[in-house]
């Protein structure tokens, strides 16, 4: 049962013998990675307790992105991967995005009065939080 | 190549597959892919998340101050370190140093059962205060609108965070058996670093779930 | 390499070695099978067994709906009828039916692979089918739930009746879908055979590389939508309690966010058939294959920004119902596309009228005006008038009946004689087609009148004067459950009895047609070297031959 053109075709396809290279490979990279994380953890458990308002959120999420992006490129090798595998995560990852701007859009441009109840500009709740009408007491 | 390189382990090519090369880097996307899904099921939780937060931010800001920040902090530093010591793991096993492959994912290991233990302890004291999910909230020190919205979501994302943490960890386990037998060398790791690749998809979850539900 | 006339008369007379169908006849080989091919008939004998059941849930909401009054079911059976019709037919059979069934066994052979990436993984996608399955009948048994296939919330998470078993049934189901999705992926990316380019791969291979992608990025979101339902139901703790300040409309965003890429998944897979079956049945290249295959990712992708427009009176803010209203109008383009270049294709061809290309016309006809239909709907302004009516419902049967089911319908009997060797009656093929196209138009037609007309869908009870259009809608589904019968019939005879087909009946220019029918369990003696453009008609070697080096 043979088969033509093995490795061939449209597909590129790392050569094989560049293994007796990994013994060069260096641990290093991951040393400087988890220092980096752990000084960015550091960072925003800092600016966290500032409690800074608005901003705080959105520093949050950048210093998120960072570490995230550090685990992504070194950790997991996005960096010295396939052109296909990190379409891969670009994507799903703009999908997450597509889902989550056009939910949030929805609740942040509604007519206020179709909001939850108990949001600071609705209607007001007469009852506490997670008390059924028949469970008020008298 | 060398006669020892020779006597090291490879992977089986499958007989669909045109060479190994080939196999591996179809494990590596079919991975890649399986953690994109992954991504796209916490997304969910996070849409549930984004949408309350913005409607009850008082709520939420005043919940997560009654949250264990040193517990989350710690937390954090764990499974950071646990992406570290997996990373090292299969570069152990691609410098064919299998007993130092070994130890890394066991401690890799550890780690993640010392994420479960100051979860479970987070857990008993949430019990202890009826600072419970839905209609079981009964937390005495916040008791306005959101709150128990706040709690559900805190429930269901660490709860379903938790969950991919064990079966990381059985699948950590399961390839610490097969590197203890010598099955990963530089002339084959694909199978550690798939599992090193669902380690880290954890951590990453975990790097967004910390500032969100612990430093609003 | 050139596979000469000898080779393909060889092939198709007494192969040395022998079919997957041969190989191996214990229950076991088949139950434990990692042969694409094996998976493949599994799933379609699977997926026409739930075809029929969701087809008689139909037809027993049709007839109940012979009386504008309370008549042979009771209200609650009603919305148990329509809430199992829905949910069989969407995650039993269209979601699978033709990546699953079709896409498992020709896939591989269209690529020149011996199989799909992750063989074993292929058949735990069936496993996993089975295990939603048997979920869901058991569900059935104990009543079924009734909140409609959409389990909108506070509803589904407070009903009574037996949701839960159904909601995960579907969170399993969706998992299959998942994992077949990505091995699909795979497949495409690293088992092409030697020269087969990108630009080269067959238009199958382009619609289900895109329903692929889309069966990747959408389920999961079902899949912890539905989880967290479950868990409201059984924890009495969620997200879309409006007594705890949870927003139901919440739940329809991540709902409809899976729910309108999925009937992508199930009428994508069904374009890539016909552009199959066009091409062979005009004997002509495809008019625009670039513009084909490209348009099955623009459906993939531009198919994630609509999901708005199931929801226009749902709650939402204007702004969204206005970008999601504007946005799905971009994704009726990719379609329209696609119609034009399969009629370019046809154009000057040299029509061969058997069964497969009668239900190509049915296609064609059907999605047009399903499509078209989609669009007026789309628009938001209209879609006030029409939501929740009939007419919404007549536009998807248009597609999810008239376009996906007429191309799983041309997808079998193209590649019956390809999958048993042996032909099916055609005589016979072209009755059922025609009993099936007039059929459906009689079902649905007055659908589209009913629902202009006010009335609305899932209703157990309606005003008299509706009557009429409800009956002639009954009397065309029961023609329509004819046509179909009479497939299962002469199919199951052909299976045994049929006459033995040569390796390419057809004389089709596809790849799956160069190595026999049915296939050897390793699919091609030597992995073909392509160097052609596929479905090329244009070669002047007798039908049979397909040149490849």
């Amino acid at each position: 049962m043979g088969e033509s053109g093995s490795s061939g075709g449209a597909n590129v396809a790392l050569h094989p013998d560049d293994r007796h290279e990994e013994h060069a490979h260096s641990a290093i990279p991951y040393v400087v990675v988890w220092i980096a994380l752990l000084v960015f953890t550091a960072l925003t458990y800092l600016t966290g307790k500032q409690h800074l308002g608005t901003w705080a959120l959105f520093i949050a999420l950048a210093i998120a992105c960072l570490k995230s992006a550090l685990v992504a490129l070194i950790f997991m090798h996005l960096k010295d991967s396939s052109g296909m595998t990190r379409l891969v995560f670009g994507t799903s990852l703009v999908f997450v995005g597509i889902l989550l701007f056009f939910t949030v859009a929805d609740v942040a441009t509604r007519f206020r009065p179709a909001t939850p109840a108990g949001a600071p500009f609705g209607t007001e709740r007469s009852r506490p939080e997670g008390l059924l009408e028949h469970e008020m007491p008298e | 190549m060398s006669p020892e390189a020779a006597s090291l382990p490879e992977g089986i090519l499958a007989h669909h597959f045109a060479s190994l090369e080939r196999q591996n880097e179809a494990m590596r996307l079919g991975m890649w892919l399986f953690l994109a899904t992954e991504i796209l099921l916490f997304a969910g939780l996070f849409t549930g998340y984004s949408v309350y937060r913005f409607e009850f931010p008082l709520a939420f800001a005043e919940c997560s101050r009654h949250l264990s920040l040193t517990a989350g902090t710690v937390n954090t530093i764990v499974l950071i370190t646990s992406s570290f010591t997996v990373a090292l793991s299969i570069h152990f096993a691609r410098t064919d140093q299998r007993r130092a492959a070994v130890v890394c994912l066991a401690l890799t290991i550890l780690l993640a059962l010392g994420f479960l233990g100051i979860k479970a302890i987070e857990y008993t004291a949430h019990f202890r205060e009826h600072a419970l999910p839905g209609k079981y909230y009964a937390f005495e020190e916040v008791k306005i609108p959101g709150a128990a919205m706040f709690y559900t979501l805190y429930f269901m994302m660490t709860g379903l965070h938790g969950l991919h943490v064990v079966a990381g960890m059985s699948v950590l386990t399961w390839l610490l058996w097969r590197t203890n037998q010598g099955r990963y060398s530089s002339r084959y790791y694909t199978g550690l670093e798939l599992g090193g690749l669902y380690w880290h998809l954890v951590d990453l979850v975990w790097i967004f779930l910390y500032p969100l539900l612990y430093l609003i | 390499m050139r596979l000469s006339e000898d080779d393909s008369h060889a092939l198709a007379g007494a192969p040395a070695a022998p079919t997957y169908l041969e190989d191996g006849t214990t229950v076991m080989s088949w139950l434990n099978t990692r042969d694409h091919k094996r998976v493949g008939v599994m799933f379609l004998v699977s997926v026409i067994l739930f075809f029929f059941l969701g087809g008689l849930f139909a037809l027993l909401i049709r007839f109940k709906l012979l009386q504008p009054g309370p008549f042979f079911l009771d209200a609650l059976g009603y919305n148990r009828m329509f809430t199992l019709h829905g949910v069989v037919m969407i995650f039993l059979f269209l979601i699978p039916s033709i990546p699953s069934a079709f896409g498992n066994f020709v896939l591989p052979l269209m690529l020149g692979a011996r199989d799909v990436a992750f063989p074993r993984l292929n058949l735990f996608s069936y496993y996993l089918y089975l295990a939603g399955a048997v979920l869901a009948i058991l569900a059935m048994i104990q009543g079924g739930a009734d909140t409609g296939w959409t389990f909108y919330t506070p509803y589904s998470s407070t009903t009574a009746t037996q949701v839960l078993p159904v909601l995960l049934g579907v969170f399993i189901l969706g998992f299959s879908s998942i994992l077949t999705g990505l091995n699909f992926i795979v497949t495409v990316h690293t088992l092409r055979a030697p020269g087969l380019s990108w630009m080269r791969l067959p238009l199958f291979v382009w619609g289900i590389y895109g329903t692929s992608i889309i069966q990747v990025l959408a389920t999961p979101v079902i899949g912890i939508t539905v989880l967290i339902v479950a868990v409201e139901r059984v924890g009495g703790f969620g997200l879309f309690d409006p007594a705890r300040g949870g927003d139901p409309v919440l739940f329809q965003h991540m709902f409809w966010f899976y729910s309108h890429p999925a009937v992508y998944i199930m009428v994508l897979p069904g374009m890539g058939v016909i552009s199959e079956t066009v091409a062979a049945f005009s004997r002509k290249n495809p008019f625009g294959y670039k513009a084909i295959a490209m348009s099955s990712l623009g459906i993939a992708f531009v198919g994630f920004f609509t999901w708005g427009h199931h929801m226009f009176v749902a709650g939402q803010s204007t702004f969204n119902a206005g970008a999601f209203g504007i946005l799905s109008m971009f994704v009726g383009v990719f379609t329209a596309i696609k119609v034009f270049n399969w009629v370019g294709t046809m154009y000057r061809g040299a029509i061969s009228f058997k069964t497969p290309f009668a239900y190509i016309c049915g296609f064609l006809y059907f999605i047009v005006f399903g499509g078209m239909t989609g669009v007026a709907l789309a628009t938001t302004s209209l879609d006030i008038h029409w939501h929740d009516t009939y007419f919404v419902v007549a536009h998807f049967h248009f597609i999810m009946v008239g376009a996906s089911v007429m191309a799983f319908l041309a997808a079998l009997h193209y590649w019956f004689p390809k999958m048993f060797g042996r032909m099916y009656p055609e005589g016979w093929g072209l009755v059922a087609a025609s009993l099936i196209i007039l059929g459906f138009n009689a079902t649905f037609i007055p659908q589209f009148l009913l629902g202009n007309c006010g009335m609305p869908r899932r209703y157990y009870q309606y005003p008299e004067h509706f009557q009429a259009l409800n009956v002639a809608s009954t009397a065309g589904a029961t023609l329509l459950g004819f046509g179909f019968l009479i497939i299962l019939i002469y199919m199951t005879i052909a299976l045994r009895y049929g006459q033995r087909s040569e390796a390419n009946p057809w004389g089709s220019k596809g790849f799956e047609w160069l190595t026999a029918s049915p296939p050897p369990t390793h699919n091609f003696d030597e992995i073909p070297t392509i160097t052609q453009m596929p479905h090329d008609y244009r070669t002047h070697e007798p039908p049979g031959v397909i040149r490849v080096a």
